[in-house]
């Protein structure tokens, strides 16, 4: 029998929703702090040079300037990076990338803060910098970090690749590239701070990760853990590059000089200058199958471009190395992705953290292969696509909630019915049809490293319970969903939880909001406090309802047998009856999940614990004149193992499919080029298609109620199915992204498209 | 040097305001920072993203791009005013009932872009309500149950006027 929720799977009201829709709610802008101080970073000019000097004395002449830092104001180490520490806040010696910062004015106004910043005089010995990842590989090429440009690389070995491809039908091998790519969450980055009546400093920031900041914050100023308090300021979106420290470190740096308030908001241009970027991929893949079209060998030698600091580079290959064959059983695999330094702004965390760059490729590679073989797309990928039984790359067996084959087969009637009835469908002579399909699987949580999150859930002698959770809500909805799970095991309504969130002060560090791991680690975590203060409760209601304890449930704010539920106690007198005897009503929880980190010579081990899977199909019309891409629908099928906020989930996947257009079509950064949203184009209502959100619940065993994670996996089998559907309009295959306008109709002149249809 | 200010009265959420303010500010700073309505939003400053737009004698501006001294004369809306005494405004409803809103930031935006078509036009097509948002940015959503929530709001607008 099924099992029957009460709370989760249902889309209940968001949290701060109403605050939301009336304007009330306060973004990290718009906290005004009393006479509070305006800060501005002075950026290199120089992609790669020595600093000889910092003159701030001009700087600290302009009317309005307080103090001016530069490294040599840094007390503790000028060294950040969640993975690698490479990147000081504010340059010592040299400059690596235009982003770099040399020094931090402090003024009473934006406008003194803007005029101070350039007038600080810094003079450079410039460097021979480099951009292009293969080029800073080579012998002799600049090296951008004492230790070399190659920061990491992550091979995943299994088989032997050379004698498939000896034995192979068909063999096929191409190059792909993807674009730099800008987050551009509609906030900006910002915050401001104080020093509260105790010393210590606090800063409200708009972050995906409060407690990773405030480790940074203390190392920076080698300060005690009790000094800083980080409070996540409520959050307009992340996607990844919220999750370094952006204005933080500046924060604390001027709180603890000045011990008054401060405020920094980067302009739109300063967040696209300084903050991280998707990295861009150079993929070299070759491919095998036999004559049934059944993936036998995958090689690939892939290189991503960091820029000046590692940020997540390290993470972004390994996963990108994993990703590799998507979501097929490959018996031969040999795959190598190197993540290189350069003299570029630096690259970080994007939702799909190298997975959507991988997905390009091997859905590619899986339509050139039908082709070769006559076979039909989505009948190639049901002959290869994982199954719960078999064995991915890194010898991990997948056991159980492999969604991939239903989610090929919930697009299958969409598929159907558009090559029926729409592909052929009359249409202006220059323009053609075609339909792509693309697929995709994606680990939850942080590749085999451990990556827990934990959590606090109380409960009132009143019975009143408050969970207390790290755990940032960018927007995604992760407080509501922790509240819903919460509700669910105590019997109650998600609306009676207090959700305390993302507060150093008083919450306990539920790592990062990325690798679409909230609602699986951090909804696991606080279904184990909530567990833990049920236990006690149903302990309790034993003695007080002389019942076995395992003939006990909880309902609507009370415990109550199972067979007979008029027989029950409230849930708050059993709270005041354990306050009184002195018992605990405050449970910590914890989830780690289980992973075995990979070797670093063959990739073996376990990376994650469970794999979200998808499909996406996209009906695309291309002008062959004018380039022109208009993606008409995309059918997105999604395995989510349990659904507990639908709502929530259809969002994420209609956002997804959205960003997924800009990576296909659009969206490219082009350091020292694009400097502000006039630059870069990011996709409007006009240019976004009919989504059609179809939720697969494949249980994960594992997981709060089933549930996994859908954040990124939304975004990841867009771009190829439309890549795949131009190239079935055109007969020609574009294998660099973006897909822009010169690429298409580059495209079609070269397929002969140029000319009127008799 | 001294900058000019300029005396402005103008109309905003009903109430009217008078104050000195300097010649060079837009109505986006008049707003946020003179007036302490921060529910409007800054996210690039030069019109591109929609974030900032506000409704002026009916129509739907950008806030950034206009100058603070243009709003003299005017009656304003922004998201603070959209509800009223006997509750929230059925955008504001409908964007709640309806998942549209997740990070939240451009939804000031969006709703003010909303209103004004709503104001104009008693049953806007798909197309006017796409063309409506079209300058409005959202990175969360895809737009999808945007558009929904509006069609839902008109819908039932149009069911209370017929019943």
């Amino acid at each position: 029998m099924e099992q029957q929720f009460r709370v989760v799977g249902n889309s209940v009201p968001r949290s701060c929703s109403k605050a939301k829709v009336t304007g009330e709610i306060k973004f990290a802008a718009d906290i005004k702090l009393d006479n509070s101080l305006v800060l501005k970073t002075k950026r290199s000019d120089q992609p790669h040079a020595l600093i000889r000097s910092i003159n701030v004395e001009k700087a600290l002449a302009v009317e309005g300037v307080r103090s001016v830092f530069t490294a040599r104001d840094i007390p503790g180490k000028n060294l950040l990076g969640i993975i690698n520490k490479d990147q000081p806040l504010l340059a010592e010696d040299r400059v690596r990338s235009l982003a770099d910062a040399v020094a931090l004015v402090v003024a009473d106004t934006e406008e003194a803060a803007e005029r101070g910043a350039a007038a600080v005089e810094v003079e450079y010995q410039e460097l021979e910098a480099v951009f292009d990842p293969v080029e800073a590989l080579k012998e002799g090429a600049v090296q951008v970090h004492e230790k070399g440009n190659l920061l990491s690389c992550r091979k995943v070995v299994k088989g032997d690749v050379e004698a498939a491809f000896t034995s192979a039908y068909s063999v096929i091998e191409k190059e792909y590239t993807t674009s730099s790519i800008e987050h551009n969450y509609i906030e900006p980055d910002a915050g401001a701070g104080y020093v509260d009546e105790n010393g210590c400093l606090v800063i409200y920031a708009s972050t995906q990760n409060p407690h990773y900041d405030h480790k940074e914050v203390v190392g920076l100023l080698g300060v005690a853990d009790d000094e800083v308090r980080i409070i996540q300021a409520t959050t307009g979106g992340g996607f990844g590059s919220k999750l370094d420290l952006n204005v933080q470190g500046f924060i604390g740096l001027a709180l603890y000089h000045l011990k008054c308030p401060v405020r920094y908001v980067y302009s739109r241009e300063e967040a696209y200058l300084a903050t991280a970027k998707r990295h861009p991929f150079v993929i070299r893949v070759k491919t095998a199958t036999d004559k049934d079209g059944r993936f036998i060998a995958l090689q690939m030698r892939a290189v991503c471009n960091t820029g000046a600091y590692g940020s997540y580079g390290m993470a972004v290959a390994s996963r990108s190395a994993v990703h590799a064959t998507g979501p097929y059983a490959i018996e031969n695999v040999d795959v190598d992705v190197k993540c290189v330094y350069t003299n570029q702004t630096f690259c970080g965390a994007m939702r799909g953290f190298g997975a959507p760059q991988m997905a390009l490729a091997h859905e590619s590679q899986m339509d050139l292969h039908a082709q070769a073989l006559g076979l039909d797309p989505l009948a190639i990928r049901r002959i290869n696509g994982l199954r719960a039984g078999q064995t991915s790359a890194t010898g991990q067996l997948l056991t159980a909630s492999v969604g991939f084959q239903d989610c090929l087969d919930a697009v299958a009637p969409y598929y159907e019915d558009a090559k029926e009835n729409w592909l052929s469908a009359p249409t202006d002579p220059f323009k053609r049809r075609g339909i792509g399909i693309g697929g995709m699987w994606y680990g939850i949580g942080n590749t085999g490293v451990q990556n827990p999150s934990t959590a606090r859930v109380e409960m009132s002698p009143e019975g009143k319970v408050t969970v207390f959770t790290g755990c940032a809500d960018i927007g995604q909805g992760s407080t509501t969903i922790l509240a819903q799970i919460t509700a669910e095991v105590l019997g109650l309504g998600h609306d009676d939880i207090t959700m305390v969130v993302g507060d150093t002060g008083c919450t306990t560090n539920a790592g990062a909001t990325s690798a679409s791991r909230q609602t699986y680690i951090s909804g696991n975590a606080v279904k184990d406090g909530a567990e833990k203060l049920a236990n006690v409760l149903l302990t309790e209601a034993v003695d007080r309802l002389r019942a076995p304890k395992n003939s006990l449930h909880f309902v609507d704010g009370h415990v109550a047998v199972s067979i007979a539920p008029e027989i029950r106690v409230s849930v708050a007198k059993l709270a005041k009856r354990i306050h009184d005897k002195g018992g605990t009503l405050s449970w910590q929880g914890f989830f780690d999940p289980e992973t075995v980190p990979l070797d670093p010579e063959t990739g073996e081990g376990v990376p994650y614990a469970t794999y979200a899977y998808a499909c996406h199909m996209a009906q695309v019309e291309v002008d062959v004149l004018t380039g022109e891409v208009d993606v008409k629908r995309i059918v997105a099928a999604h395995d989510v193992g349990h659904a507990l906020h639908p709502g929530n989930v259809v969002g994420q996947i209609c956002g997804g499919v959205a960003m997924g257009v800009g990576f296909a079509l659009m969206e490219e950064f082009e350091p020292g080029k694009t400097e502000s949203m006039k630059d870069y184009h990011v996709p409007t209502v006009s240019d976004v298609p009919e989504v059609v959100p179809i939720i697969i619940e494949s249980p994960e065993p594992s997981g709060p109620f089933g549930a996994k994670g859908v954040g990124e996996p939304a975004l990841i089998p867009t771009a190829p199915a439309i890549i795949n559907g131009i190239s079935s309009a055109l007969n020609k295959r574009i294998y660099d992204l973006p897909a822009n306008l010169e690429r298409v109709i580059e495209a079609s002149i070269q397929a002969g498209h140029f000319r009127v249809q008799e | 040097m001294d900058k000019e200010s300029v005396r402005i009265e103008f109309t905003v959420n009903n109430k009217e305001v008078a104050l000195d303010i300097p010649a060079d500010a837009t109505a986006l700073h008049v707003l946020r920072e003179m007036l302490s309505l921060t529910g409007t939003k800054e996210g690039c400053g030069i019109g591109e993203c929609g974030a900032c737009t506000i409704v002026v004698d009916g129509k739907a501006v950008n806030s950034c791009l206009m100058l603070g001294a243009q709003l003299d004369g005017r009656m304003v809306t922004t998201v603070e005013g959209l509800a009223t005494e006997s509750g929230l405004h059925p955008l504001q409803e409908k964007f709640m009932e309806g998942h549209a809103v997740q990070c939240g930031f451009c939804t000031p935006g969006l709703l003010m872009s909303s209103h004004a078509l709503l104001e104009e036009k008693e049953n806007p097509t798909r197309a006017e309500i796409e063309k409506a948002i079209a300058g409005n940015i959202c990175r969360c959503t895809g737009y999808q149950q945007v558009i929904t929530s509006i069609e839902t709001a008109v819908s039932e607008r149009l069911d209370g006027e017929n019943r």
